[in-house]
């Protein structure tokens, strides 16, 4: 394999508006950024200034408005992967831009321009304005920097090269290989990225941040007598390089394998009603999904959701409080500030049982009179923000698990979950059962598969009669919300906790 | 054919080749694009921009790398490129990695596809603006004091795009979109706030249908979901809507994919040529139409594209195989990319068949779900309404309907004469024996 010792420095040079070609750096075959200074990166690379951003900002306030902001983002994401055990495919994604938003009331004009350079932005500062149409609000004078936390600090300052990443994926493919002999085919992806940001508001707020994310993603396929089944799992979050270790790609290959083959053994679940146990972790999903998107305050201010004429009131028993947390360290859904600048939070949404708080961006929270919660986020530069889960959980309960799954004469248990969905309206949800078994005579018995659970959201909430205490987080490193359009990195995760029924779709007739 | 985008696709896979990667596809898109979004009679969203793309895949030394950069200033571009070349010669060789055989590429159809209208310019803000509120005001006639908010939205786009080879492909092709769209919430006598929506699209604004009747098709469609409830676990006859078809169909067509099927994960790998569903199961690609939703002249790979049919009368006839892995398959290539996915048209209306029917649920939206393609298993929840003695009598929502498609497309038992046009999945309603409907 060739080695090119060759670092890419970056190289100044005149563009049509003025601005200093920016160019990512190669280090060993990996392109990324130079270093993880946090501040001062579009100013120095795009000659953003503040003198420039306030005339910006004057243009998408040039017709009034309550406020304008500026989303600055440059973005680089890599990936590695392998279907035939070494790695021989790999892709690189670099995107750029400005997204310009004017806002009135609850109206939002915005434009967006992959250009940075004064002319571009200033056009699309003018497209953004048009929702208003009275005189001109005022800019502020100067911008101040937000002080904030550092949820997910880097490592190292410098690059690290292509080649342990090769090395990552190849080994945890040879792991999963080891694994079992049932394994007749993995497939293993490494992706990486890392994104600046920098948004500036026209009442005064600057934000600059780096996020980092990845994720070491795992599928196999396992064949025995003639029966297949697929499986796959990752870990990730917002982490540098230095996280996966060969610990990591261990876990990856077990988890994969494991799953896999214990689908191999899967029986056919009755459908119906009946009493579910979620397990601590990846199942949070569920929460996610039926919980915590009824709780965003778009849908509330609307009056789109279910959740818009209970506040205060009680939803749960008092042994469940639901938060969104944009503080775990190194989650995939945290946060230092929101995509309007608004510093992360650890949000309440259900305390107690009690409902105490939506998620709020900018626009629900001055219609309610509130602050906002920092949730307005949005997928890129190319999007405006709207308010968004970031890491949804339960917060640990006062029972143990075992003594959850003993109570359950016949029941379902279910691990993991995917691809859930809900009516925000109407309350219903759905979601998918990617691993789980049956619970009979309260023990967890053959496993289950391919099936799909429904409820109402508002119910499901009541019907939580038992939570345990041992919470955790997903750590998939691969879990996105997809809204109106857009994607965000979140996680979920939960304790073990009984909901007392809920509608397993399955296959069969219960009985039959 | 747009000259200067022509001509920066020509320059990078010169720049390229200096690089030292003579073998490489450049793709490149630009789209135009407005949104203008209504909310209870006042503008809530207009977003207007222009996007550019740049898709390259290079083929250097036996390996193979995709890149992708909206960064496309000549300087960063030429440092994008030298940095891909060099990366893309640190990976593994594939020797399957090739760009298609240029025969490949013959052939292409001089059809006039009809995907753009030369008149997009002609429409103003102002008419775009009253489109959304003709579509509203429609919504909230027809829906009453119910109603608690309406949404409704008008997007144009113009989108072009080049692609070279270098290996002598060239292809460009340009087209218009317009759409308007109308969702309704509606208040339940529980605090529950059904919603449902009607949307149009075109390739042409004049043959946009009336937004009026979206506007009140909207209206209906929530009404309609008032009161809704699940019934008991039964084995009952199905109608899935026209619109939603496809998301039974995608499940099943996940494992048509030369992809999955080299990675053994297909539960059709080896059923070609095999009886996999009734005889009313008929299933063709057609790129080659006029207006179109998913009309194009030739795929991801360059090959010119043709009509195929990919099931006859319930036989599996053909795959979705593209170049790479067709290599890898050591099969010919058939093509990776859809056109228009058509399910024939039958000929009985979806009210005559519930007539006839008697009892059933007629499915009129999905919610989550999943389809395994290496064994064929799905569940996904379902809403709709359940009907008995050929009428209407409620609609159903918690609900959800589990099979594997090796054998539910056995159960396919008539397709309805409603096709779908707004969509590069031309299904009709389509009805289905003895499936499993869970509920309390």
């Amino acid at each position: 394999m060739d080695r090119i010792d060759r670092r890419t420095f970056l190289k100044a040079t005149t563009a049509a508006g003025g601005a200093i070609i920016a160019a990512p750096v190669l280090f060993d075959g990996w392109l990324t950024f130079a270093d993880t200074g946090k501040t001062g990166y579009f100013e120095k690379e795009f000659g953003i200034t503040d003198a420039l951003c306030k005339k910006v900002l004057g243009q998408a306030l040039s017709k009034g408005g309550d406020f304008a902001d500026l989303y600055f983002e440059h973005t680089i994401s890599n990936s590695l992967g392998l279907e035939d055990k070494k790695v021989d495919r790999a892709s690189t994604s670099v995107n750029l831009g400005v997204g310009i938003r004017t806002v009135k009331g609850d109206q939002v004009g915005f434009g967006f321009t992959q250009e940075l350079t004064e002319k571009s932005m200033m056009a699309a500062a003018a497209m953004a304005a048009t929702i208003a149409d009275g005189s001109a609000t005022p800019v502020a004078g100067k911008f101040a920097s937000a002080k904030m936390s550092d949820y997910f600090p880097l490592m190292g300052t410098k690059p690290t090269p292509l080649a342990p990443r090769l090395s990552l994926v190849e080994s945890t493919a040879g792991k999963c290989f080891a694994r079992s002999s049932y394994v007749i085919k993995t497939i293993a992806r490494f992706g990486e990225g890392r994104k600046r940001i920098m948004i500036v508001t026209s009442d005064g707020v600057k934000a600059e941040d780096l996020l980092p994310g990845g994720a070491l993603t795992c599928m196999v396929t396992v064949e025995k007598d003639g029966r297949k089944e697929q499986f796959w799992f990752s870990r990730g979050g917002r982490r540098d390089f230095s996280y996966y270790t060969d610990d990591i790609a261990k876990e990856v290959a077990e988890g994969v394998v494991d799953g896999a083959v214990m689908l191999l053994d899967a029986v056919a679940v009755p459908a119906g009603e009946m009493p579910v146990v979620f397990a601590p972790g990846e199942s949070g999903v569920l929460f996610h999904e039926a919980v915590g998107h009824g709780f965003e305050a778009d849908f509330n201010r609307k009056k789109t959701s279910i959740y818009s004429t209970m506040m205060g009131q009680k939803v749960a028993e008092p042994m469940v409080t639901v938060v969104d947390d944009g503080t775990w360290p190194n989650a995939r859904g945290s946060i230092n500030f929101d995509d309007e600048g608004t510093p992360s939070q650890k949000t309440a949404i259900v305390e107690n049982g009690i409902l105490k708080s939506y998620l709020h961006d900018r626009i629900s929270a001055k219609h309610y009179g509130l602050l906002s919660t920092g949730n307005g986020r949005r997928e890129s530069y190319a999007h405006y923000p709207i308010p968004r889960m970031r890491n949804t959980y339960i917060l640990p309960g006062p029972n143990k698990p075992q003594e959850i799954i003993e109570s359950v004469k016949k029941g379902i248990y279910i691990e993991d979950v995917s691809n859930g969905q809900v009516n925000i309206g109407q309350g219903d949800f759905a979601f998918y059962v990617a691993q789980g078994r049956l619970i009979e005579d309260g023990k967890l018995t053959a496993p289950i598969k391919d099936v799909n659970i429904m409820g109402s959201g508002p119910k499901l909430l009541r019907d939580i009669t038992m939570v345990a205490d041992d919470l955790k987080l997903g750590w998939s490193g691969t879990s996105t919300c997809g809204k109106d359009g857009q994607l965000v990195p979140v996680d979920a995760g939960m304790p073990t906790v009984l909901v007392r029924s809920l509608t397993v779709g399955g296959t069969k007739k219960r009985g039959a | 054919m747009n000259k200067q985008m022509y001509d920066l696709c020509k320059w990078v896979l010169e720049t390229a080749g200096k690089a030292g990667a003579k073998d490489l596809r450049v793709s490149l898109g630009k789209s135009r694009f407005v949104e203008i979004q209504y909310r209870d009679r006042k503008p809530e969203i207009i977003k207007q921009a222009t996007t550019l793309q740049m898709g390259i895949d290079f083929f250097v030394a036996g390996r193979y790398s995709s890149q992708n950069t909206c960064d496309l200033r000549k300087d960063a571009l030429k440092e994008f490129i030298s940095d891909a070349v060099s990366t893309t010669k640190l990976i593994a060789e594939d020797p399957y990695r090739t760009l298609p055989d240029p025969k490949y590429y013959k052939g292409q159809s001089g059809i006039d596809l009809k995907i753009a209208d030369a008149s997009i310019d002609d429409l103003s803000a102002e008419q775009k603006h009253t489109i959304v509120k003709t579509a509203e005001n429609a919504a909230w006639s027809a829906g009453g004091d119910k109603i608690v908010t309406v949404e409704a939205d008008f997007n144009d786009e113009f989108g072009e795009s080049v692609t070279l080879t270098s290996n002598g492909f060239s292809g460009y092709s340009s087209s218009t979109g317009f759409s308007v769209g109308v969702s309704v919430s509606v208040r339940d006598d529980d605090n529950r706030r059904p919603e449902a929506g009607d949307y149009a699209e075109s390739h042409f604004h004049k043959k946009l249908a009336n937004p009026e009747t979206i506007g009140a098709n909207a209206a209906r469609k929530a009404l309609a979901k008032l009161g809704a409830k699940k019934i008991t676990t039964a084995t009952l006859p199905i109608i899935i809507e026209n619109r939603h078809a496809h998301r039974i169909i995608s499940g099943f067509f996940e494992a048509l994919d030369g992809r999955n099927i080299y990675r053994k994960q297909s539960f059709l790998a080896d059923k070609k040529g095999q009886k996999i569903g009734s005889e009313k199961f008929i299933l063709v690609d057609d790129p080659l139409i006029p207006e179109g939703m998913g009309s194009r002249l030739y795929d991801g790979d360059g090959f010119a594209a043709k009509k195929r049919t990919i099931v006859e009368a319930g036989v599996l006839k053909d795959f979705y195989i593209d170049w790479y892995y067709s290599r890898k398959l050591g099969c010919e290539p058939t093509s990776g990319s859809t056109g228009n996915m058509i399910v024939p048209a039958g000929a009985r209306s979806v009210d005559e068949i519930i007539k006839d029917l008697g009892k059933g649920i007629l499915i009129t939206d999905f919610l989550g779900g999943n389809s395994n393609p290496t064994t064929g298993d799905f569940s996904v929840g379902i809403f709709g309404q359940y009907f008995e003695d050929g009428k209407i009598v409620h609609p159903v929502s918690e609900m959800n309907i589990a099979d594997n498609h090796l054998k539910f497309w056995h159960k396919l038992a008539e397709c309805a004469n409603d096709p779908w046009f707004y969509s590069d999945w031309r299904t009709p309603s389509m009805v289905f024996n003895d499936v499993v409907v869970s509920g309390v």
